[in-house]
Parts: structure tokens; C-alpha cells; sequence
């Protein structure tokens, strides 16, 4: 006897990102091609080698949420990402109950854990004045004794955070695949009702280093648009004159159903979470493989799980760094995966608009892929301008595109190596 | 009906030892590693024990010295343990004999799972020197950054580089996650590991757990929150007094039955079932009645499709803090009641190893299926009467059948458990 497979469909969005506090703000500036970058305004970022980020706009968690308390156990990435849970839940009109509570899962993609800057700078003046580190003074040290940074700093914070909050009892985890992060939480996510272990997950992703370290850090390696003139046009994926990718910050949240029970209680299916592949590329530590090789198997493994064709896909939300070889190895992949069909396909980098989020990139990013299908229309790749012949995919250029979406692709590769790519399905192609 | 998973090759490092075998007779001669703090000068801390490593060679863990720069600490034991698994399940030799064509795919069909704690905030201290020269001016800071702090800070942080390099080093590409999650990270790899071959989506899958949370601003937040003791980690005794922080890395190797028959590999143990809950209040706190674990042992075993009583021993969390002992305690007699199986733990031999936990209890299990004891938990001497109907002891009992219960539980209320069962065969 063989079960009927367990679907998983999306009822609920929740959004905070450099182009909108919720889901309505943000598609409109989506559609809208309004650009999320500027001039850095939550420090003095002057003198650093590059200056503008997408930063989200406007941001206080108090206007959401009451419970000041929890806010205080939140940094800046977990309180956008409880924000977005709240709007996602809200969305769906559905939340844990008592009853079934256990049966609730969730799955985070959250970023590199460590000190606030204010708290690291508390102890240095503290403990390293002179620049070298004196263990002994730790003891006085009243900023490296309190126990609500020590909580801050944990990697598994946000997801307490939500877990608390929203009172979800069943498996519960953080992952974190540098700038995979969030759909590798979405893919596990849908894995875990597929196979029943869960039947309803809140899975997703936030992230900000939009801070000193954060910026210093990718600064090092030299991986950011240094164009701080021109911060409008300085995320252009896949155009010819590229250079780097621009530092973004935010969450994205999705309520994750099992097919049937969705279907029964009537909810809004946004789109079928249909398929999830990942890869690793085994290559370098810092450089995709040009050949495509690792993005090629993630893709491949997408639309098996997916149990689609590659005929079947009308838009493909690209990774899209605007770095130099992120682009190029993608477009291969993508002409490797997809070969004749490659052209029939929609393409855009909404990295263009609102920058990289990071571990919470892949999240917003298939968020956008499910108000996609929704809405019957292709979000831009802006900037794309100059063409790159190395990049000859049907780029979504100049304005937002009308399309009915079979079937959606979200591609997320992050530092190292790791690839994810999520299969989003429309909904009337499940059942009509 | 989906594939069946087993073990075919483990790896492992601690303060008890650096393989399976050594650390197993460590914990086998009742003599804890915990030792007094080495790695800075102690005198005046409140707490000052850890299971720490003695004696660490980078060169003896990893021997490609470039990568001494690019990792860290707990970095350099996930990929030792990585290695010393795919080394045991002959798979590298196996892989070697391959065309080329067949060797890529086994690349492609074999995942990685990796469960590790997060950062290191010694990692973040390599900014101190940059913020004595910027002397509080951003500006400065911003200007004198590229001159002043390594350009790979930010790669040598990343919280996936044992993934990554798991898979450049041995070329694996397939499948993968990292698992973050505190003490059930390492539990989580495992368990997705063993998902993704009952769904065809591997044949093979490494999972690996690492962890090294032994640095002075780490061991001075675990102080403050009560979780320390300043005498040792004691599971289930009255005189319990809290944690002793450890570090390791362990791995295991998991095949679907089918992949490892296809290279007759030595099958060490068939993983049967996991389940994972939460308790919903918060970082910190832990429910007094258990219930949270309760649920992730019942989830567990109805996944193995075994009822309690074929349970043949306990490898419980037993972090030896009052709170989760107790509670622990009670989730145990509210699944198996009066006639539990034999209970132990192993932290009091090597230290709480965080992330590490789960894989290090679950190499250390399969162990003692083979061997067919239960080992004693050595520092019991006076049970705690409030779980003293607990059938924990100093001394090695009995195991009741060839399948091991292993439960962890970590911050946010996590709760894991596992659920493995030994080949068949004789002891050795």
C-alpha cells in the first residue's frame, strides 16, 4: 500500500525589510522597483571603505509587540524576526492552540551569534584598553557578566524567542548556512510535515549585521559594492558593470500547513511549498565553482522533490549577489539545469532592490516567490542595464512582468559553499 | 516503507580521549577528566573546572596547516571526528576504488550533517587592538579597519565552516544543514541525517557534532547563571551543584542497510527512530514536571514503532544542574514508570561538550550495546531521594536489550532523543 504523500502549502507571510515593515509595504515598493539602499544611518559609518546598506526603515518593534519584556531579551535581527512571525501567524489566522501545540514546529535561519557592538566596545574599555585582553578583569566587568547579553548572543535566542511567544512545543531549531540560511530553514521545514513530524512549522529567517562588525567584516573581504555615490544603482545582479554585493537586513516568516487540514478549515494557500535541494560545492571556501557545479544539484534536486519538470518553471528568484562570480556561476547552473527551457524563464534578483539579508535572504526571498504566484507578476531585477554575456537568462529588466507562475524557484548559495533552492508551486496546479 | 539507516563508522574527541575506544575505557575506569582551567590563570574565579582537551595539537587533528588559521578551536575537533568516522567505515577506501564517474555520484549521494553551538567570543576580541587605535571614533575605526584585523575574520567565525570544509576536504556534496541549536544540535544533525536517507534523498550521510565553550567569558555567563559547580558535575546526586562545561566533536557515518551492503561495510548499529520538543518559556528556564521531554521520548519511540519496555538502557542528559536532573528524572518515570531500564550518563567523565553531546552519547551507546554493559555513573554516591527510584548506578549494570535510549536536552526548553539499536553479533 503506498501513503498519499504529505503536501505542504503556505498560508501566512510575514515580512520586515529594507523596502517595508510588513508584507503590503514591501511588495509595494517591490513592484514599485523603489530602491532600499542609502547612506548608513544606524552609526557613523563614514570612514569605513564602503558606507551605504539597505537598511530597514523606521523599525521599532514596540509598535508590534507590547511585551516589553521580551523585547529586552531581543537584538535587532530576533525582534524583526518576531515582528514577521506575527504578521505571518496573523496572516494565516491560525496559531498554536493548547491542544495541538506539539504538532507545532519551528525551523529559523538566524545569523552569526555574538556581542553587540555597544557590548564588545563595554568590554574593551573594561578589559583590553591597551588593545590585549585581561581575563582577570572579566570578573569586574559588570557588561560581560549580564546574563541578558550572554542571552542575545545565543544562536538558538530568536528561536526561543518565537517559541515562547507563540507557544510552539514540537520540534524546534536554528540552522545556519551563512547566506543559505533561510531557505535551508524553509526546506527543513517543509521536510519535517512531509514526513510527519510536524504538522503545521513557523519557518524562516532574520538576520542584521548592519553594525560596525557586521560591515567591517565583509569589508575585509572585499565582498561589497563600493559604490557609496550611487547607492540606488549599486546592487545591479547580473549586469555587466557589477561589483559587489550590498549589505541588507530583516526577516521573513512563513506559516507552513499540511495540505489537506489547510484545505479543510478553508485557508488562503498562497502556493504549494513543493520541493527543497541542497548541495554543498565542495569547491572553495569564498568562490563558487563557475561551472555550476553544486548550484546544479541543489536546482536538480528541487524540482525531484518537487516532482516537477524543468519545463514546468516560469520564474526563478536568483541568488543574484552582484558579485563578479556569484552571477556568472549561477547563470551557468541555471543553463545547465534548464538547457532550451533556460530561456523561457522569468528571472530576477530582488537583492537589486532591497540588498542581501543575509541568513534571512532566502526566507524574504521565497516569501516574494509565493506573493508571486499570488499576484500573477514577476518583481524586477532593477539595475540590469549593461548586459553581461556571460549572463544571457530572461532577466526581468525595466518593470514588474505579468505571468502566471507554474512553478517558482528560489535560489540561495552561501559562503562555503552551501546551496539551497526551494520549489514553490501554484496552488491551482495542486488541485484545481 | 522507507530505508532502513545504520551506522558504519564513528569518531570521536573529548577530555576522556580522542577516539571511541579510549574515551569508552576512560569512562569504564570511573576517573573523570574534569580538571582545573589551563588556558588562563583561574585564581579568584568563582569556578575554574572544565573537561578540557590536555595537550591539543592542531597538527595532530588536521593536518593542513593553512587551515590552523582559517578555524577555530571547535572547528579543527568537528573535522578531526569527520575524518576519523569516514576512516573507520572503510568509505574513503571504498570511494578510491571507484571509476570516476561512480565516485561522483556517491559525492553527490552523500550528505552532511553538522550540529555546533555557535560563536566564539574570543573571535570577536581580535577587534580589541582596532578599537584601542580608533580610541572611540568610529570614523577611526571604519578607517584603520583593512590595516589592523585579519581580512578571513569574518570566514574563520562562520558557524558552517565544518560543513563546508567536512565537504572540500572529502568532497562530499551532497544534502546538508547546520544545526544550531545549542545541546540538541548534535542530536538534530543526526536526526536529519537519518531523515534524508529515509527519503532517498542520500545513500550516506556524515553526521558531525563539535563544540569548545571553555573560554573565560563563556565559563563567567554559565557561573552567573547557576548552571556551574565548583566541584564537579555530578548527575542525580543529592549533592549535585550544577554543570562543568566540556568540549569535543564526535561523528558518525550513516548508510540507508541497502548502500552499506552494496560495499559489505561493518555495520556497528541501526538508528531507529528520533524526536525533538520544546518547552516554550524562554532561553533558560526548564519545566519542573519533564513534560517537554516526556514528549520527545514518546515521539522517539513511536518512530523506532517500539513500546518502552523494549527499551535495553538510558543514556540520559544528566548536565548534573538541579533543575534539569530532576525533571529529567521525572519525564523518565513518566514514560518507563517503576521497571525502567538501566539508566547512566556521561558527563561526569568528560564535561557537558554542548553541541558535541548528542553524537558523543550515541557513539558512546553503540559502545556499550556491543559490549553489552551499562556503565556506571562513577561520581554517584548519594542518589537524590526526589529521583532516587531511578535505576542509576555507581556501578555497570546490565543492559535490558540491545536498544539504547539517548536523550538532550539544551536552551529554549529543547529536548531531543534518539533511539539506536546494536548490529547483531557477539560481544567482543
Amino acid at each position: 500500500m503506498t501513503k498519499t504523500p504529505r503536501r505542504v502549502a503556505i498560508t501566512g507571510l510575514g515580512l520586515v525589510t529594507p523596502l517595508g515593515n510588513d508584507v503590503p509595504a514591501t511588495w509595494k515598493a517591490l513592484l514599485a522597483g523603489r530602491s532600499g539602499v542609502a547612506p548608513i544611518t544606524h552609526f557613523e559609518a563614514d570612514g569605513f571603505p564602503v558606507h551605504i546598506a539597505a537598511e530597514a526603515k523606521g523599525f521599532d518593534p514596540r509598535h508590534v509587540i507590547e511585551d516589553r519584556k521580551l523585547l529586552r531579551l531581543a537584538d535587532r535581527s530576533q525582534a524583526m524576526g518576531l515582528v514577521a512571525a506575527q504578521e505571518a501567524l496573523r496572516d494565516a489566522g491560525i496559531r498554536p492552540e493548547a491542544a495541538d501545540a506539539t504538532r507545532w514546529a519551528c525551523v529559523v535561519g538566524s545569523g552569526k551569534a555574538g556581542l553587540g557592538f555597544g557590548e564588545l566596545v563595554e568590554v574593551h574599555r573594561h578589559c583590553a584598553p591597551d588593545g590585549t585582553f585581561h581575563p582577570e578583569r572579566l570578573l569586574t566587568d559588570g557588561f560581560a557578566m549580564d546574563p541578558l547579553a550572554f542571552q542575545r548572543s545565543q544562536t538558538c535566542a530568536g528561536l526561543a524567542i518565537l517559541l515562547h511567544r507563540f507557544g510552539i512545543r514540537g520540534y524546534a531549531t536554528s540552522v545556519h548556512t551563512a547566506c543559505a540560511s533561510g531557505s535551508q530553514a524553509v526546506g527543513t521545514a517543509m521536510k519535517l510535515i512531509r514526513r510527519g513530524a510536524a504538522d503545521h512549522v513557523l519557518a524562516g529567517g532574520f538576520d542584521s549585521m548592519i553594525h560596525p562588525i557586521g560591515l567591517a567584516s565583509f569589508c575585509l573581504l572585499g565582498a561589497l559594492s563600493p559604490d557609496n555615490e550611487a547607492p540606488e544603482r549599486a546592487s545591479r545582479p547580473f549586469d555587466a558593470t557589477r561589483n559587489g554585493f550590498v549589505l541588507g537586513e530583516g526577516a521573513g516568516l512563513l506559516v507552513l500547513e499540511e495540505w489537506s487540514a489547510a484545505r479543510r478549515r478553508g485557508a488562503r494557500i498562497y502556493a504549494e511549498l513543493a520541493g527543497d535541494g541542497n548541495s554543498l560545492s565542495s569547491y572553495r571556501i569564498t568562490d563558487p565553482n563557475p561551472s555550476g557545479d553544486g548550484p546544479i544539484q541543489a536546482m536538480r534536486q528541487a524540482l525531484t522533490t518537487a516532482g516537477a519538470r524543468p519545463e514546468d518553471v516560469d520564474y526563478l528568484n536568483a541568488h543574484g549577489t552582484s558579485t563578479l562570480m556569484n552571477d556568472r556561476s549561477e547563470c551557468a547552473a541555471v543553463r545547465a539545469v534548464f538547457g532550451a527551457h533556460a530561456g523561457q524563464i522569468g528571472v530576477s534578483s530582488t537583492k537589486s532592490l532591497m540588498g542581501h539579508l543575509i541568513a534571512g535572504a532566502g526566507a524574504v526571498e521565497a516569501v516574494v516567490c509565493a506573493l508571486a504566484i499570488h499576484h500573477e507578476v514577476l518583481p524586477v531585477n532593477a539595475n540590469l542595464t549593461t548586459p553581461d554575456p556571460e549572463c544571457d537568462l530572461d532577466f526581468v529588466r525595466g518593470k514588474p512582468r505579468a505571468r502566471r507562475i507554474r512553478v517558482a524557484l528560489s535560489n540561495s548559495f552561501g559562503f562555503g559553499g552551501s546551496n539551497s533552492c526551494l520549489a514553490l508551486r501554484n496552488p491551482e496546479e495542486v488541485d484545481g | 516503507m522507507s530505508a532502513r539507516v545504520v551506522v558504519t563508522g564513528t569518531g570521536a574527541i573529548c577530555a576522556a580521549g580522542k577516539s571511541p575506544g579510549e574515551i569508552w575505557g576512560a569512562v569504564c575506569t570511573g576517573r573523570p577528566a574534569i580538571r582545573p582551567i589551563q588556558q588562563w590563570d583561574t585564581s579568584g574565579w568563582p569556578t575554574s573546572l572544565a573537561g578540557q582537551i590536555a595537550g591539543l595539537d592542531p597538527r595532530a587533528l588536521v593536518d593542513d596547516r593553512k587551515l590552523h588559521r582559517l578555524l577555530q578551536r571547535s572547528d579543527l575537533l568537528g573535522l578531526y571526528a569527520a575524518a576519523r568516522a569516514l576512516d573507520d567505515s572503510g568509505f574513503v577506501a571504498y570511494r578510491k576504488a571507484l571509476e570516476a564517474t561512480a565516485a561522483a555520484t556517491v559525492n553527490d549521494r552523500t550528505g552532511v550533517y553538522v550540529g555546533m553551538g555557535g560563536g566564539s567570543y574570543q573571535n570577536e576580541y581580535e577587534f580589541f587592538p582596532l578599537l584601542t587605535t580608533a580610541n572611540g571614533d568610529l570614523r577611526a575605526f571604519g578607517r584603520e579597519l583593512t590595516a589592523t584585523v585579519n581580512p578571513m575574520w569574518l570566514l574563520r567565525s562562520m558557524p558552517n565552516n565544518v560543513l563546508c570544509y567536512v565537504g572540500i576536504r572529502h568532497g562530499l556534496k551532497g544534502p546538508n544543514a547546520c544545526l544550531t541549536n545549542h545541546s540538541v544540535s548534535g542530536s538534530l544533525a543526526i536526526a536529519e541525517a537519518a531523515a534524508a536517507l529515509r527519503a532517498g534523498e542520500a545513500d550516506r550521510a556524515l553526521a558531525v557534532g563539535h563544540d569548545a565553550p571553555i573560554e573565560p567569558q563563556m565559563v563567567l555567563y554559565y557561573h552567573q547563571l547557576g548552571l556551574l559547580s565548583a566541584d564537579g558535575l555530578w548527575p542525580f546526586d543529592a549533592r549535585r551543584s550544577g554543570s562543568v562545561l566540556g568540549e569535543g566533536a564526535a561523528a558518525l557515518l550513516l548508510e540507508t542497510e541497502k548502500a552499506a551492503a552494496e560495499r559489505d561495510a561493518t555495520v556497528f548499529g541501526e538508528f531507529l527512530g528520533s524526536g525533538c520538543s520544546s518547552e516554550a518559556e524562554g532561553l533558560l528556564p526548564i519545566r519542573a514536571d519533564g513534560d517537554g521531554l516526556a514528549g520527545a521520548i514518546a515521539t522517539a519511540l513511536g518512530d523506532a514503532g517500539m513500546r518502552p519496555a523494549e527499551v535495553g538502557l538510558i543514556v540520559a542528559h544528566g548536565s548534573g544542574t538541579q533543575a534539569s536532573d530532576a525533571s529529567e528524572a521525572l519525564a523518565i518515570r513518566r514514560v518507563f514508570g517503576d521497571a525502567g531500564p538501566p539508566v547512566t550518563a556521561f558527563k561526569w567523565a568528560f564535561g557537558h561538550p554542548l553541541a558535541a553531546s548528542g553524537i558523543l552519547d550515541s557513539v558512546l551507546a553503540l559502545v556499550a550495546l556491543r559490549h553489552r554493559v551499562v556503565p556506571g555513573v562513577a561520581t554517584l554516591r548519594e542518589p537524590d531521594p526526589h529521583v532516587g527510584s531511578l535505576p542509576v548506578s555507581a556501578l555497570p549494570q546490565a543492559p535490558r536489550s540491545d536498544v539504547a535510549l539517548i536523550l538532550n536536552r539544551g536552551f529554549g526548553g529543547s529536548n531531543t532523543a534518539l533511539v539506536f539499536r546494536a548490529a547483531a553479533g557477539d560481544a567482543p
